[in-house]
């Protein structure tokens, strides 16, 4: 059989709401040409995400329903702290409001000025929180990571030997951790093989620099081991997971992703030392210790997510249709990332419009005219998100120019799957007639959440 | 009732066991084990059917849900404010709006301190002034509004530091660490017009808003006929902005916002939000959290509900003045703070004295209260001890959870303890954690 089926039938549907192409060139432009600050009502297939948008199995919603709410020692937390222990190994678990939380925590007890954390690539918030604790962060993705077009089967890796060569020349003292984010996000959602992350480990234990994974998408990164490292073809996904897990020294999670929740995220970790500090400041901003900022229903549906989420049915469902999508656009011409990552479709905007030079967005321009066309909620992972300006107040643009089509879990059919490729197909052939964009109004953190931009004329 | 929880039963043995194990901190025992839950009723109501329908049309769009929108309508009509960011709880919103109007060096006085608020406070750079009224700290005093303001006591600090060092005055409604004694209009009014003169915000921690608006329905001149909706929309007018915790007055398991009415900082915790919490259309929450918390919000100012609300910590608080129990007067809105000082006078506050009475309550019943005293006040920035008037247990009552049978189990419980109280001994702390010490701390026995 070809056809790969959901391992899964619908419980519980929520309508989509129909609008026009004038409609939608309204509402864009009331949203100042920022997809983010467009009401969700207004978009017929959400593709902004895959964080927090997934859907729950009717299994979390019994969670949900069986959530205890006692403000300390819920049973919840027990049952939470328990999964998390069995799939990590590590003996502390910590939760957290969301993913970012746990790394604001971690990264205002090992950051501050003169530190450097590394990473393949660290993601937007990791960034952000990273810097605004007065630190800074160096990203080494693999040579192949750098080129969209050419396929490899771990792009997501780090480069050991400038690791290493960083190392040397920042010291020791001044790399507070090492961070291996899987899969990885801003690079395409590309994995990272178990040889790297062993490499990496070997290195960080060498210099006694702490190695945390940012474990958000483990299990998709765990699938494409399977499929594609020697010698783990047969090794069940659990035990793939658990063996990643065993060479660092700890994770952030942000359970939005591959645990199926809605909401939540958590810190796990060996070091008993460091847990006590990340508690103390826990309880400061998130949360007691046993709830950290979530309800005892999130705590629950988490630990059921995290176990569902490693069935290898679902893992080949999943990988399968991002497959899929990209395949029917790589057959229409249009320029991705290859090969397919595991939660997204990056579309290479540098290479779709040409015209658009990087101080006027192409990204940007492309996730507008997709949302124009077609109702396409997507996101520009380029110079909006990453760019900086240096002291002439010059863009310092990204390495590079993406749109993502990031695919919630078990949300959308094959059917929207299909309607999202003609769209796109339709706006590659009109792709001369879009332009660009200029920012009118940014913040200095995270400026892509809430900048304010318009046509260049 | 339309759904039941369990709960369990336990023997003397295992609550001996497992109160050991928590090292007599009552924070630290599993909720498996606890009887009846009083340690707070943050986050613990019961949710109506409305607001378990609400959960599920939750809009789990990353950015511009549904459910957002729907919430800042509620608080636009239901408080007032003008512009609204959610967080994950109320310390989230207290983080950073502490962040955003604390400069180093500043002052902040409020109507007694409460443990989260002055830590946010005092990490932003500020020190906290306390501007109750004195018979706040007076267990005894049968005043009415044990939650105003001695404007003398704030006129001092004016004078004193110059109106420009005062970041904000923080007023909370029902004050939670006098016993949950409400501020009354008449008060909040002065002090509005005196701030006013001088240039400063009123920053309103209105987690507990409608609970003050109902004892000033019942007690305040002028306001018998007024429902609790109107009173709270008028609480609400005369301050500058609020920060929120759900998860009490808005009956939700999780959630918190900030509101304000200035557009600058408005502008200025968007921009953080997105850093400590999450997009600031949601805040750290998922979409459903924000259709409880709106459908909540309706609910909490209903004066029915209310009027059930207050009047079951009442009756608690009448049943243990007939056993002869000391109990801060008036009864508060969201439960009953026993005195310990006076329960157990032969156990200094070095020894813990309401810790120590946390402790044998939960011995006796498997009912779990929580310490509001030394222990909650931790240390002042130079690392003494703060020593508060007030050696409190509380026994906080979450909304629409337990019957007046609970109640009656509740009273009789601490009556027995309060029989035996010249038998009971004090506790030595083992271990005491940085920040809020109360949560983690534990003790042994003396």
């Amino acid at each position: 059989m070809r056809t790969i089926i959901e391992p899964f039938k619908i419980k519980s549907v929520e309508p989509i709401y129909f609008n026009t192409r004038e409609e939608r060139e309204t509402i864009l432009s009331n949203a100042f040409y920022n997809p983010f600050l467009i009401k969700a009502n207004d978009v017929l297939i959400d593709l902004l995400t895959d964080s927090g948008t997934s859907a729950m199995s009717s299994n979390q919603w019994a969670g949900i329903m069986k959530g205890d709410e006692s403000y300390a020692g819920s049973p919840s937390f027990f049952r939470f702290e328990k999964v998390i222990k069995e799939i990590t190994g590590y003996p502390i678990a910590i939760p957290t409001h969301q993913g970012r939380a746990a790394e604001k925590i971690l990264f205002s007890i090992l950051g501050g000025a003169g530190k450097y954390f590394i990473s393949n690539t660290l993601f937007d918030t990791t960034r952000a929180n990273i810097e605004f604790s007065g630190a800074a962060g160096i990203d080494l993705p693999c040579e192949e990571g750098k080129h969209p077009s050419i396929p490899a089967p771990f792009k997501g890796n780090m480069d050991v030997a400038t690791l290493k060569r960083t190392i040397a020349e920042i010291g020791v003292a001044n790399i507070p951790m090492v961070i291996m984010t899987v899969t990885n996000n801003s690079g395409g959602g590309q994995p990272v093989s178990m040889q790297n992350i062993k490499e990496v480990s070997a290195v960080c234990k060498e210099n006694n620099i702490p190695f945390f994974i940012d474990a958000c998408r483990f299990a998709e990164n765990c699938y494409f081991i399977k499929l594609r490292e020697a010698g783990y073809a047969n090794i069940p996904v659990p035990q793939i997971a658990a063996e990643l897990f065993s060479y660092a020294d700890g994770c952030t999670m942000s359970a939005k992703k591959d645990a199926f929740a809605n909401i939540g995220g958590f810190l796990a970790m060996k070091d008993l030392e460091l847990a006590n500090s990340c508690r103390n400041l826990l309880i400061i901003t998130e949360g007691f210790t046993t709830y950290g900022g979530l309800a005892g229903r999130d705590l629950e549906a988490i630990a059921i997510g995290l176990q569902e989420v490693m069935d290898e049915n679902y893992l080949q469902y999943r990988i399968r249709s991002i497959e899929y999508l990209t395949h029917k656009l790589i057959a229409a011409g249009v320029p991705v990332m290859q090969p397919a990552g595991g939660h997204a479709v990056y579309l290479d905007a540098k290479a779709f419009l040409p015209h658009i030079p990087v101080h006027q967005y192409p990204g940007q321009a492309l996730a507008c005219a997709l949302y124009t066309e077609g109702g396409i909620r997507s996101v520009e992972i380029g110079s909006l998100m990453f760019g900086k300006y240096d002291n002439n107040n010059q863009l310092v643009p990204a390495a590079l120019e993406l749109v993502r089509l990031a695919i919630p879990r078990r949300a959308y059919t094959q059917s929207h799957i299909d309607y999202v490729a003609e769209v796109i197909t339709e706006v590659f052939e009109k792709r001369n007639h879009i332009g660009g964009l200029e920012i009118i109004e940014e913040t200095p953190l995270l400026r892509h959440f809430t900048a304010k931009l318009k046509p260049v004329k | 009732m339309k759904m039941v929880e369990l709960l369990k039963m336990t023997t003397p043995a295992q609550r001996k066991k497992a109160l050991t194990a928590a090292g007599y901190n009552t924070f630290l025992l599993k909720s498996e084990d606890v009887y009846i839950d009083l340690l707070t009723d943050s986050g613990t109501s019961a949710m109506s059917d409305r607001q378990w329908a609400g959960m599920m049309m939750g809009d789990e769009a990353y950015a511009g849900s549904k459910n957002f929108y729907h919430l800042e309508d509620v608080v636009k009509s239901v408080y007032g404010y003008k512009y609204l960011v959610p967080t994950h709880q109320g310390r989230g919103a207290e983080n950073i709006l502490s962040k955003i109007l604390i400069k180093k060096g500043n002052i902040v006085p409020g109507n007694m301190y409460f443990t989260t608020t002055r830590l946010h406070q005092e990490l932003a750079g500020g020190r906290f002034e306390d501007i109750i009224i004195d018979e706040a700290h007076d267990p005894d005093n049968e005043f009415p509004f044990k939650g105003n303001v001695d404007l003398s006591k704030l006129d001092k600090l004016v004078k004193k530091y110059g109106a420009k060092k005062i970041a904000y005055v923080s007023i909370a409604t029902s004050v939670n660490m006098a016993g949950g004694q409400p501020i009354s209009l008449k008060n909040l009014k002065e002090l509005r017009a005196y701030t006013k003169k001088h240039g400063i915000l009123i920053i309103h921690d209105m987690t507990r808003v409608a609970e003050n608006a109902y004892f000033i329905q019942q007690k305040e001149k002028d306001y018998g006929n007024k429902s609790v909706k109107a009173i709270v929309k008028e609480i609400c007018s005369l301050t500058d902005g609020a920060t929120m915790s759900a998860k009490k007055d808005a009956l939700v398991n999780i959630g918190g916002f900030l509101t304000i009415n200035d557009w600058n900082i408005f502008e200025e915790a968007r921009n953080m939000v997105v850093v400590y919490e999450g997009l600031h259309t949601y805040g750290g929450l998922a979409g459903r959290d924000m259709e409880a918390m709106a459908i909540g919000i309706k609910e909490s100012v209903d004066d029915d509900h209310i009027r059930a609300r207050v009047g079951q910590v009442i009756y608690l608080g009448e049943k243990m003045k007939d056993y002869g129990i000391p109990i801060v007067r008036p009864t508060g809105s969201h439960g009953i703070f026993v005195d310990a000082k006076k329960f157990l006078p032969h156990i200094p506050q070095t020894a813990y004295t309401a810790q120590t009475l946390a402790a044998e309550v939960y011995l006796d019943s498997g009912v779990r209260t929580m310490e509001r005293g030394i222990v909650s006040a931790g240390r002042k920035p130079n690392g003494e001890n703060y020593f508060p008037k007030l050696e409190l247990v509380r026994f906080t009552i979450p909304r629409r959870v337990y019957t007046q049978a609970h109640m009656d189990v509740i009273a009789e419980s601490t009556a027995r303890v309060f029989e035996r109280r010249h038998q009971i001994k004090g506790l030595k702390m083992v271990y005491e954690p940085k920040y809020l010490r109360f949560f983690q701390a534990r003790f042994e026995k003396l």
